[in-house]
């Protein structure tokens, strides 16, 4: 298993972690301004050797950045998606005109939701894609 | 109908036993990649950009040509045809 496959690896596994700490906190604390505190774990995805190797002086090869530019791109097409499926869904369900008011760490929260779909997706793809993913 | 994709087979294995059964390893480092871009690469799970090909086919002191096999689909040749 490569280095970068190990990463998608950790990755969906901080996000997953994320996640069950997030319902945790909202299970027993409610929906608070100290539940963003949860998305700090998301830091840990730069635990793993791949996201040191550069520091180290080694350097990924063609396959290997083609595969990350390709799972990075699959991430934010994602958060495209939902993006534009949020805008749509406010926009049916409130009406065009309408006035949302949210706290502002609410915005927060929807920022790192965002991270984790951008995450979790690249991580996904980038595991498809060492699986034999044609030409990848 | 659409013309199926080029194929670019490579004999990368039969150079590696033809080279003292070198091992992907081996050949990986002096390419300047991993063994798993030569793993995928022998599996045909790869299309190489020239300048791999032509490291590659420089470790074994061939042709790129001798390594890379362009293969040519008889329907894709229409094609290109004027």
């Amino acid at each position: 298993m490569s280095d970068s496959e190990k990463w998608a690896w950790w990755a969906l596994g901080v996000v997953a972690l994320t996640i069950a700490a997030y319902v945790a906190f909202l299970v027993f604390l409610g929906h608070n301004p100290a539940i963003p505190s949860v998305f700090a774990l998301l830091a840990l995805t730069a635990l793993p050797a791949s996201s040191r190797r550069y520091f180290k002086g080694l350097t990924f090869d063609e396959r290997e950045h083609a595969i990350a530019s390709k799972a990075l791109l699959a991430g934010f097409r994602a958060f495209w998606v939902a993006f534009i499926g949020l805008i749509m869904a406010i926009y049916f369900i409130k009406g065009w005109d309408a006035t949302l008011t949210v706290p502002v760490w609410t915005l927060s929260e929807v920022i790192w939701w965002a991270v984790i779909l951008v995450l979790g997706v690249q991580a996904l793809t980038t595991i498809v894609l060492y699986r034999g993913g044609p030409h990848a | 109908m659409p013309s199926p994709e080029p194929e670019i087979k490579n004999h990368i294995r039969r150079f590696r036993f033809d080279h003292g059964e070198m091992t992907q390893d081996q050949l990986a480092k002096q390419a300047g990649v991993t063994r798993h871009t030569i793993m995928a690469l022998e599996a045909g799970k790869y299309f190489p950009s020239l300048l791999l090909a032509f490291r590659i086919a420089r470790v074994f002191g061939a042709g790129v040509e001798q390594v890379f096999e362009y293969q040519v689909i008889p329907d894709s040749a229409e094609t290109l045809r004027p």
